[in-house]
């Protein structure tokens, strides 16, 4: 097994003297290549923290974060959003598009930053789109798609610069519970056919029965982590 | 990377139609500016080529040969005696249109009312024609036709005197050589009105001949000449200058003649520049506000770009064309207007200055707006160069927020 996601002693305040927040407390975590975890807790445990810190868009107050072999903690602002570009895919709870590009733009958008020739970009969007389930809607506006074809296109985003991780923060939030768990059930298909390594987070126990690690937060802290077969 | 620009101005010029009310708004302002200062620079410089066509036309003439010394003095003394070669020397220059050669002197005009004092004007009335305005600033009466005891007098003067056509005035000078006192008796032949005081109070017009025997001399003092054109007189370096200056001919252009007009010409630059600084400054800041408010919108959206792998860098260059791209549009609408805007002031003239003195001319004429290519272009691009300066600070406040801090709303 290869490690892709390590954390070690990982500390995450906010603010300082009377407002200060602990986020995160001197978390360790180890996530194998391939793994399909779930982060669980109550709101406010520090489960966006944890998965920003993972993806690079935050720096830990104290720790490392070390991906794919790479420290990532003491990265500049360019360093950071190569490696992002080239290792992690995200998807957010919502607003995930640009607004002003196409589905297949938004798509298309991280391949035009990695220099990937246009027959290529053609190609995989034309893939990725059945892979989604959305072939025939490439040239819509995020506007003009439902909640869920819009984080269907955002998985969709995520996955076609094949980064090695994919970190999704309540990724079904906005989402009715049929159309939350349609998408689950196409992110854990994906899983198990590219081998790309999801985190997601979640308070719904209806999704967190589809992962097959669960890690949970409390007071930012990692209280258990539980493996499922 | 190529490509990657062109997604970078997609997603600008996108972006500028977003809120299309603000861009619009931010548009009209920045392209208003500009068409004002394009139209108050073509103001000015019509303005001013009206003063310096009023005040050479109307007696001064663009260009005036004097014996050196005269100017300082005026001492009747201090006259060009050969005429002959100067005229000869003038004829042959292609340069000189027209050029009218004047004796002056102070002297003193008694009517049988009233006793006054001003400036008597020799000249030959054909000459004079061609380079002043005299000949069409009669009132009443006629203009010089030779006869030796016409005189010409101005309505302010007249009226002081109390004196009409066919009275009699008789002229006191005090001659050349010597200083010897000198009359001559005159009947007023006509009436001339400029609409300048000086010239209206203090001016009276006779036959050169007349001229010359009251002073008892047989050169001129002046000579007042019209040029081909207006460009060899603001051009200090013509070889024409120096053909006409030695020890005996001093000839200076109207630049010299009226350096307070000169010197408001020098002007016009800097206030241009002035006025454009203002524009300039409210232009920055109404595009920095635009700017600081599209941006405070999209917080989330930069924070995904950055999230999905874009530099900071180019999330700078993205707000940096959005601002540029802003800037066109606003240079080309306001170039548009501030042109059309010229070019009607250029061709049907603009009154409001009738009957303003100013510099010691006064405005009889209509002021048509005169447009400088090389000026209406440079404001252009710097109204195009701030729009893009304004946007730095905004570009480099999105070029550094964390994603995780753009985002917190939705992470
Ligand atoms: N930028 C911030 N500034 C101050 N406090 C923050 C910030 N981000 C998160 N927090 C605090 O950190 C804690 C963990 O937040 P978060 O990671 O968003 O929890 P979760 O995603 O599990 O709901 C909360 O108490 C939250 O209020
Ligand atoms: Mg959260």
């Amino acid at each position: 097994m290869t490690t892709v996601i390590e954390t070690q002693n990982l500390c995450r305040d906010f603010g300082a003297g009377d407002t200060l927040v602990k986020a995160l407390k001197d978390n360790n975590l180890i996530i194998e290549k391939g793994e399909f975890t779930a982060i669980i807790g109550p709101s406010g445990s520090g489960k966006s923290t944890l998965l920003q810190l993972i993806g690079g868009l935050d720096s830990p107050t104290s720790g490392e974060v070390i991906l794919d072999n790479k420290n990532i903690s003491h990265m500049s602002g360019t360093q950071l959003s190569d490696f992002r570009r080239d290792h992690i895919g995200f998807i957010f709870q919502a607003y995930n598009l640009i607004p002003v590009l196409s589905a297949k733009e938004n798509i298309e958008y991280i391949m035009l930053l990695q220099g990937i020739s246009a027959d290529q970009r053609a190609h995989r969007v034309k893939n990725i789109l059945h892979e989604v389930g959305l072939q025939g809607m490439e040239d819509r506006f995020p506007a003009q798609l439902s909640g869920g074809q819009q984080q269907r296109v955002a998985v969709a985003r995520a996955m076609v610069s094949q980064p090695s991780i994919i970190l999704a923060d309540e990724p079904t939030a906005n989402l009715d519970s049929k159309t939350g768990a349609a998408l689950l059930d196409m992110m854990k298909e994906l899983n198990e056919k590219e081998h790309m390594t999801f985190v997601f987070s979640t308070h719904d126990p209806m999704i967190m029965q589809r992962a097959k690690r669960i890690i949970r937060l409390v007071d930012g802290k990692i209280v258990d982590d539980e493996r499922r077969d | 990377m190529s490509e990657h620009n062109r997604l970078i101005s997609r997603l600008a010029s996108r972006n500028i139609f977003r809120n299309t009310r603000r861009t619009f708004l931010t548009v009209l302002l920045i392209a208003c500016s500009l068409s004002a200062l394009l139209f108050s620079d073509a103001l000015i410089r019509g303005s001013l080529q009206t003063m310096v066509k009023v005040s050479t036309e109307t007696f001064l003439g663009q260009a005036q040969i004097h014996k050196p010394g005269f100017r300082e003095s005026r001492d009747v003394d201090i006259y060009i005696d050969d005429t002959k070669t100067l005229y000869k020397t003038l004829d042959g220059l292609t340069e000189i249109q027209a050029y009218s050669p004047r004796t002056l002197s102070g002297g003193m005009f008694s009517s049988s009312e009233n006793v006054s004092s001003g400036m008597i004007i020799g000249i030959n009335p054909e000459q004079e024609a061609q380079v002043s305005k005299l000949k069409h600033v009669m009132q009443q009466g006629i203009y010089l036709s030779g006869k030796s005891s016409e005189i010409l007098i101005g309505s302010e003067l007249a009226a002081l005197l109390e004196i009409s056509l066919g009275d009699r005035l008789v002229v006191t000078v005090s001659q050349a050589h010597g200083g010897e006192l000198s009359q001559a008796l005159f009947r007023i032949s006509g009436i001339f009105k400029f609409g300048d005081r000086t010239l209206d109070s203090q001016m009276v017009f006779i036959n050169l001949a007349q001229g010359q025997s009251l002073l008892n001399i047989r050169g001129v003092h002046e000579v007042a000449i019209k040029l081909q054109s207006l460009v060899y007189a603001n051009d200090k370096n013509h070889a024409l200058w120096q053909s006409l200056n030695n020890d005996t001919w001093e000839t200076l252009s109207w630049m010299a003649l009226m350096p307070q007009l000169s010197g408001i010409l020098a002007m016009v630059d800097y206030s241009t520049w002035i006025i454009a600084t203002i524009m300039f400054i409210l232009v920055s800041l109404g595009l920095i506000n635009t700017m600081f408010m599209s941006i405070y919108e999209r917080q989330n959206e930069f924070g995904i770009l950055l999230a999905i792998g874009t530099r900071p860098q180019q999330l700078f260059w993205q707000i940096i064309l959005e601002g540029g791209f802003i800037g066109l549009i606003s240079v080309a609408l306001g170039s548009v207007l501030g042109g059309l805007g010229t070019w009607w002031g250029a061709s049907k003239g603009l009154n409001y200055m009738q009957g303003l003195e100013m510099a010691g001319t006064t405005f009889n004429e209509a002021i048509y707006l005169v447009a400088d290519t090389g000026h209406f272009i440079a404001l252009c691009l710097s109204i195009l160069l701030i729009t893009i300066i304004a946007c730095i600070y905004p570009a480099i406040h999105a070029a550094r927020l964390t994603p995780a801090h753009a985002m917190r709303k939705s992470l």
